[in-house]
């Protein structure tokens, strides 16, 4: 047992407060009557000539009493060490994933799930926790457990679904973080059945409780547009329901209507399309797909016309065709491929030096590959078997769609990841691929690309694009991107400033160094805007939500992988104090209805 | 004191009295003695020893037999109208005091109208001389205006009253009075004795609303100005209850009290009008249409 808050005890002045009043006489009111005689039989046999009365005993006196002890033990806050969770704790994990956006409830399938974990809120008993964990691309806490259903109101009022897919997984592990060591605690999962479903199947230590939101399988998207040849476009459109659906595809040209495309989908297929009518001059093109439905985000596309400014990139090695035939794969970019003896510095917007580090200060930006022991922005040390290739960060942007799975590696440098650097690829014995952070931008790779089979995998071209669209300056430009992921603004030289509009109007201020853009949970077209020494540089990219898993709305259609297990067995630990003020005060509740029924009877 | 339209209500009306008159002079109240007077009663054949100046001639003349005609005795009645005028009588909402104080004026308005012999005075022994005829009402008017509720008075001022004369003697009063003790006064001694001097009485109660009904509730203190005690009370629904059967029980021992010596007991309240004190009068019998 323990006193929280022993301050309270000053509460107890009350007790002979209230047994000062019992000595203390009414003063009363006069009223004359013609008589005393009616009143007789129910006069009281006390004389009102002196301020103090002899003290009586009273079941008033006694409730009273009784009443301020309790208040006073409630406001010291006793508790009981180690008894914690005998409450019941609920976490309600909140799907908030693209797909949950659909309309099939109402106001939306996130509103739904947010109004039924309000009403949870709402109903809890006393004694009784709630817990929030809203699962987007990153599950968050949002209210840690609480009985207090306003602060539960107050998390939920700021929740909004993202762009992505919610990761089951870590919403679960999270869950059982807040339920380790309270018993009878249960989840509750509010959504659709669209999250990432987890590699390995998690454990659960309470009971689980899916709650589907939504019920329509209606929707239809449009999963590509892309540019064919020139004048002509092509678009995928699918449809993730079961029935077939006559639809049409708005084209816009620069915001003109310029087509309408009928097209005719089966239920569960796609069908193709090449629009052959786009405007010479056009630079931005939207499709639009109608009727509207359920699925808003997925009905509209953007492609920008306008190729990426050419971008002279230096490859300075003996010998890497692999190196060099991936950074060509990127449209605008002119590769110069020079050997270390005839690097010369020059007008390049990026230089990549493999095996080879220039004597002086390093040219910016840079991308170097396995530098000579002792050289490079990061100091190569000896070679090591690094042993598993692996991801230091998933989400790192760098990392967008790389798969390392299959990737291995003989042999790489060791070398300790500086302040201001950040590991992108790591593996056992050391980083394998580092980035700084900001300006300058500076890669290195530890290692010979020769000596690994990463040239031979999916993902190197693409690990070699997300270089280049960190390392060269606007790498963003004329680019899609998919909702929610963040986008590297790499600044011109020079800029000062750097304005994002986004296309609900809000305009995000920037200043370089810049760090990744994140605000990108809006489909539609971004402005850029960077001033410049001599003026502003204007520039746009799209985001655009694709996401065949997501677009499939029907609830309930991924599975959950949940497998029960042990763990709620396990005894809890002793943890936190279990507080008996609630008690307490029910206690004084009671107290005051009886002393009210007692004055009325002794009326 | 009165209203022109209250005198007019009051000239339709007239004292019932229930024992016999013995005026000292003659009046205009009916006798059960046969005298002169112009009201003719009945025949009776003469025998001797009659005042032959009864004789009815015109009768003899066309009969041949001595036949004497009766008329009806009209003797004067004394009325005593006492007036409760202790400090209590100003309690109540509305006050008390008015009310009887209109009464008492409106009962001598009755006697001096029918030529009574009136007399009007107070329990605590203050009381104007005896007025006979509607010369008279002038003064008792003034009389009761000059009164004011003061002190304290109970059935021992009546007991002691030496100015009431043989006749009605009507006592307009709470008749919340307490003895020594604090217990209710017993009006019966001093009734008896009013009775032993022949005199009918007529107990007239005048209550406020908030007396028959009271309304206070809490915790009081209750003060009686009079004996100026008090009393500490909580004031519940169920002491005015209580109050309510106290109160019954107390008419109902005036009212044996008043019977047992030949009287009448009638209860009015202070928001009434003249005419609904009239109307109580009409129903106990103490008044009557003239």
């Amino acid at each position: 047992m323990q006193l929280i808050a022993p301050l309270g005890a000053l509460a107890a002045l009350a007790i002979p407060l209230i047994i000062l009043l019992y000595f203390l006489k009414v003063k009363r009111p006069e009223v004359r009557v013609a008589t005393l005689v009616l009143w007789r039989r129910h006069l009281a046999d006390r004389q009102a000539n002196a301020p103090w009365q002899r003290l009586r005993w009273s079941v008033l006196l006694a409730v009273q009493l009784l009443a301020a002890l309790l208040i006073t033990a409630a406001l010291v806050r006793p508790g009981v060490s180690g008894a914690a969770g005998v409450g019941k704790t609920t976490v309600v994990l909140l799907d908030a994933s693209a797909s949950m956006r659909a309309t099939d409830a109402a106001p939306d399938r996130f509103g739904a799930a947010v109004a039924r974990t309000r009403q949870l809120a709402n109903s809890l008993a006393p004694g009784e926790e709630m817990a929030i964990i809203l699962m987007g691309d990153h599950s968050q806490l949002l209210a840690a457990p609480t009985s207090d259903s306003a602060a539960l109101g107050s998390a939920l009022d700021r929740v909004r679904p993202g762009g992505g897919t919610s990761d089951l997984a870590e919403g679960i592990s999270l869950a059982n973080a807040i339920l380790s060591g309270r018993p009878g605690g249960s989840i509750i999962l509010l959504g659709d059945g669209h999250s990432r479903p987890p590699v390995v199947p998690p454990r659960v230590v309470a009971p689980l409780t899916y709650v589907p939101v939504g019920y329509s399988d209606q929707n239809s998207a449009i999963e590509t547009l892309s540019r064919a040849g020139a004048g002509t476009l092509f678009l995928r459109v699918a449809n993730y329901g079961r029935q077939a659906r006559d639809l049409k595809v708005e084209m816009y040209a620069d915001g003109r209507l310029a087509d309408v495309l009928p097209v005719h989908v089966d239920g569960n297929s796609s069908s193709d399309l090449s629009w052959t009518r786009l405007p010479a001059d056009a630079q931005l093109v939207e499709a639009r797909l109608t009727p509207p439905d359920v699925l808003g985000i997925d009905d509209e596309a953007w492609l920008l016309t306008g190729a990426p400014p050419a971008r002279a990139v230096l490859l300075v090695t003996d010998e890497n065709g692999f190196m060099a035939r991936a950074l060509s794969l990127r449209p605008g970019v002119k590769v110069t491929t020079v050997a270390p003896k005839d690097y010369r510095p020059g007008a390049y917007d990026l230089y990549v030096f493999d095996r080879f580090v220039p004597p002086g200060k390093l040219p910016e930006p840079a991308l170097v590959i396995d530098p000579p022991a002792g050289l490079g922005p990061v100091p190569a040390g000896p070679p090591i078997d690094p042993g598993a290739v692996l991801p230091a960060n998933p989400r790192d942007p760098l990392l967008t769609d790389v798969d390392l799975r299959d990737v291995h590696v003989q042999v790489a440098a060791r070398v300790t990841a500086p302040a201001g650097w950040r590991t992108v690829i790591a593996a056992v014995g050391a980083p394998l691929l580092l980035a700084h952070e900001g300006e300058p931008r500076v890669a290195e790779l530890t290692f010979d690309i020769h000596h690994s089979d990463l040239p031979l995998r999916a993902a190197f071209p693409i690990l070699v694009d997300n270089l280049l669209s960190y390392l060269l300056p606007g790498g963003f430009e004329n680019q899609s991107f998919a909702l929610g992921q963040p986008v590297t603004l790499a600044a011109e030289a020079g800029a000062t400033e750097v304005d994002v509009t986004t296309p609900d109007g809000r305009v995000s201020r920037l200043r370089p160094p810049l760090a990744p853009f994140t605000d990108t949970q809006t489909p539609g077209v971004y402005g850029v805007r960077q001033v410049v020494p001599g003026g502003a540089r204007l520039s746009r990219f799209v985001v655009q939500f694709v996401d065949p898993s997501l677009s499939r709305v029907a609830p309930g259609a991924a599975a959950i992988p949940i497998e029960d297990n042990d763990l709620r067995k396990v005894p809890a630990a002793p943890r936190g104090t279990l507080e008996l003020w609630p008690w307490l005060v029910a206690g004084v509740l009671v107290l005051l209805v009886a002393e009210w029924l007692i004055y009325l009877r002794g009326r | 004191m009165l209203t022109a339209a209250e005198l007019t209500l009051l000239s339709r009306l007239d004292l019932a009295y229930r024992r016999s008159r013995n005026g000292l002079y003659a009046g205009e109240r009916r006798s059960p003695r046969a005298a002169r007077s112009p009201e003719f009663s009945d025949f009776r054949p003469y025998v001797p020893g009659d005042d032959f100046r009864q004789i009815d001639w015109r009768a003899y003349a066309r009969l041949e037999r001595l036949t004497l005609r009766l008329y009806v005795a009209e003797e004067e009645a004394c009325l005593n109208v006492v007036l409760d005028a202790s400090e209590s009588m100003a309690l109540g909402t509305p006050p008390k005091w008015p009310a009887a104080r209109r009464l008492a004026a409106a009962l001598g308005f009755l006697g001096l109208a029918a030529m009574d012999r009136v007399t009007l005075g107070t329990l605590d022994g203050r009381f104007l001389p005896p007025l006979r005829g509607r010369d008279g009402v002038g003064r008792m008017w003034q009389f009761l205006a000059g009164l004011e509720p003061a002190g304290e008075s109970g059935p021992d001022g009546l007991a002691r009253l030496r100015w009431a004369r043989p006749g009605m003697t009507v006592v307009v009063s709470d008749f919340m009075a307490a003895d020594e003790e604090g217990m209710a006064a017993d009006w019966s001694p001093a009734l008896a004795a009013v009775g032993g001097r022949r005199q009918e009485p007529v107990l007239w109660q005048v209550l406020a609303p908030d007396e028959e009904r009271p309304w206070i509730t809490g915790d009081l203190k209750l003060v009686d100005p009079e004996t100026r005690r008090d009393r500490e009370m909580t004031i519940t629904p169920a002491v005015v209850a209580d109050y309510g059967r106290a109160l019954a029980a107390l008419r109902s021992r005036l009212a044996r009290a008043s019977e047992a010596a030949g009287g009448r007991f009638i209860s009015s309240e202070s928001d009434a009008d003249l005419e609904r004190h009239m109307l109580a009068g009409l129903r106990a019998g103490v008044l009557r249409r003239g």
